[in-house]
């Protein structure tokens, strides 16, 4: 039984003299129930886009969604309302009223749910529970706009980017939010672009670039089919002129790549593989600058996929 | 639609404009000090003395008897000065009647056409008269009054009314809505189950709660600063309130349910609530037009409800003699809120 269904989604914007812009190009998913499933990319990689769709915010262009069981009829919409909860990216609420008066406003939305108090304990804003909104930090606003999400007492919550901005405490307090949501029996379908939030805290994940879906499967899974869960990264001075001669016949090297100077090699076992590769750089008189093992990461499987980093800020690798 | 929703709704909006002072100031503070300042302002000042120069003659004697004699009443303000100065000041309007004391007797001088020149011909003339000896046959007594109904207040306090509900409509309902798409809290509120529907009543049943109040406030204020009357039915003053504030509120939510950004709201509402301004019979009569334009003045939302207000309050009407502002301002409202739940975008 699947909370979510997404088969061959396309959204295509009008856009400004005839250009349209193609936000999601044939994008099919399946959210089993009770998963927390995370939807990464890079910005404007269509993901907010896709779980608009399927919030009824907005509407496709083409393909079919059904939510908990439905598509997004007229008549199956007040049903499906009732049984999801929404933190959209960046929602500012009234400012004049407080906590508690603002989650009280939303339970007042839904035939069932939990308490006001409750809603607000599981964010952990009982102290400010008082407090008007525009007296809240960033991190208490986030976690107002989770404990709405929450008050109806949803099958299916979505989180679309909830800790973005947030400092790493309110980032952790979030994550035990939505653990509980879902030790609870609940269903989570978040974005994200923070690698680390998305292998601790989600099932799965489906990684989304220019509004496909390019892989999906556990973290771990996804990691594991780079071939290695360990990366070598090596900087040396004349590094390029051997290239991939560096690793041939190497034993235990999976996949290796040269970047000028750099070269990065996805291992089994670095502790084989690392002393090798010294005595061969050595060898051939290649001085080295750098040298570093770390895990293999989604990034990692973003960056072997399409070739780019995930964020934006962090520029496109060569 | 769910009262439970709509009142919440309600409940939420009306704290919201409690805890916004800039709302409370401009719906309730606002309109009485504007009460006040044009109430003192205009109110009905005993007439200015009409300046009267004095060219005096060769001899003291004469000019004592006359100057006396002017001096005496009040509605004179009386000064001597040489031929020249005398010419220059009723040139300048300084002087209204130039009085030159010659020795075959006063001769005055004024242009006819200046408004208060026959008056200080006629006082001027009777003090001249009665200084020399002249005696009225009959005695004749005046009682000086002012009567409430007819000063520029009573005029006014209506059109404050007006004013105050169409402000409470375009600010409260319209640009509070724009104000929340922009902020994206709309769209926070499209993805729950509450209608629009439901929301659109709860919006509006605080702004019909807010006006009611803010309306008569203005009222009891004009009564007992100025005494500004209520000569018809209180009834029918409080279903022309009740209409004004669901017309303004209707247009005030059809302009604020597509608006994207506060300055194409802003440009939206100039357009709408100029006309109201200037032909709505807010500050100044709007009754002297030529034939059909005098109809379409009169057609102005506005107007329906200033003239109504100020038939109910100064004129004793009932509910049956201003049934038609009634309906039309009603059916206005209506129309412009059945318009807005059709075009309203969350987003």
């Amino acid at each position: 039984m699947y909370a979510i269904e997404i088969e061959d989604l396309r959204k295509v914007f009008p856009g400004r003299r005839k250009q349209a812009v193609v936000a999601v190009d044939g994008l099919s998913l399946r959210v089993a129930r009770g998963q927390v499933f995370g939807l990464l990319g890079p910005n404007g990689a269509g993901k907010t886009t896709t779980v608009e769709i399927c919030e009824g915010l907005q509407r496709q262009t083409s393909g079919v969604v059904r939510v908990l069981g439905d598509e997004w009829t007229r008549r199956a919409m007040p049903r499906i309302r009732n049984r999801i909860g929404v933190s959209l990216q960046e929602t500012r609420f009234i400012e004049t009223q407080t906590v508690r008066e603002t989650v009280g406003l939303f339970r007042s939305f839904f035939q069932q749910g939990r308490t006001v108090e409750a809603s607000i304990d599981a964010v952990s804003l009982g102290e400010k529970a008082d407090a008007r909104v525009d007296k809240l930090s960033g991190g208490q606003q986030q976690r107002l706009a989770v404990a709405c999400a929450l008050v109806g007492d949803p099958e299916l919550l979505f989180l679309d980017e909830p800790t973005t901005g947030l400092d790493p405490q309110s980032r952790r307090s979030l994550w035990d939010v939505v653990r509980a949501f879902r030790a609870g029996g609940g269903t989570v379908l978040l974005t994200t672009h923070y690698m680390d939030e998305a292998e601790l805290l989600c099932d799965r994940v489906g990684i989304v670039d220019r509004g496909k879906l390019i892989a999906e499967g556990a973290p771990r899974e996804l990691v594991r089919s780079l071939g290695g869960e360990h990366l070598v990264e090596v900087a040396g001075h004349g590094l390029s002129v051997h290239g991939q001669a560096l690793t041939a016949g190497l034993t235990g090297v999976l996949r290796a790549r040269v970047d000028g100077d750099r070269l990065s090699i996805h291992v089994a076992a670095p502790h084989l593989v690392v002393p090798a590769l010294l005595a061969r750089l050595t060898e051939r008189g290649v001085e080295l600058t750098e040298l570093a093992t770390r895990h293999t990461s989604l990034e990692d499987v973003f960056v072997a996929l399409t070739g780019r980093h995930l964020r934006d800020d962090e520029g496109e690798a060569a | 639609m769910r009262g439970s929703v709509v009142i919440a709704v309600a409940r939420a909006t009306m704290r919201d404009f409690w805890r916004t002072p800039e709302s409370v100031f401009w719906s309730y503070a606002f309109p009485l000090g504007m009460a006040l300042v044009l109430g003192f302002a205009f109110r009905g000042q005993p007439r200015a003395p009409v300046p009267v120069a004095v060219v005096p003659a060769a001899s003291a004697e004469i000019d004592e008897v006359v100057l006396g004699a002017l001096r005496q009443d009040e509605r004179l303000q009386v000064a001597t000065m040489d031929e020249v100065a005398a010419e220059r000041a009723l040139a300048l309007g300084r002087a209204t009647v130039v009085v030159r004391l010659l020795a075959a007797g006063p001769r005055l001088e004024l242009d006819p056409t200046r408004p208060d020149a026959e008056l200080a011909e006629l006082v001027v003339r009777r003090c001249l008269q009665e200084g020399a000896g002249r005696r009225d046959p009959i005695a004749i007594d005046v009682d000086e009054v002012e009567r409430p109904g007819a000063r520029y207040i009573d005029f006014l306090v209506p059109g404050l009314i007006g004013l105050n509900l169409l402000g409470m409509g375009m600010f409260g309902v319209g640009f509070n809505l724009v104000y929340m798409r922009v902020r994206k809290t709309l769209r926070r509120l499209a993805v729950t189950p509450m209608g629009r529907a439901d929301f659109f009543a709860g919006f509006m049943l605080t702004r019909l709660l807010l006006a009611l109040p803010a309306s008569v406030v203005v009222v009891v204020f004009g009564r007992l600063v100025f005494g500004v009357p209520v000569h018809g039915s209180w009834l029918a003053l409080v279903a022309l309130i009740v209409v004004g504030a669901v017309a303004f509120s209707g247009i005030g939510l059809l302009l604020g349910s597509r608006a994207k950004t506060i300055e194409g709201a802003s440009g939206l509402m100039n357009i709408v609530q100029m006309p109201m301004w200037l032909i709505g019979g807010v500050f100044f009569s709007n009754q002297r037009f030529p034939g059909f334009v005098q109809t379409m003045v009169d057609a102005v939302p506005m107007s329906l409800l200033t003239d109504g207000l100020r038939g109910v309050m100064l004129e004793g009407k009932g509910v049956i003699d201003v049934w038609v502002p009634i309906v039309a301002l009603f059916a206005l409202g209506g129309v412009c809120l059945a318009a807005a739940v059709r075009i309203f975008r969350w987003n």
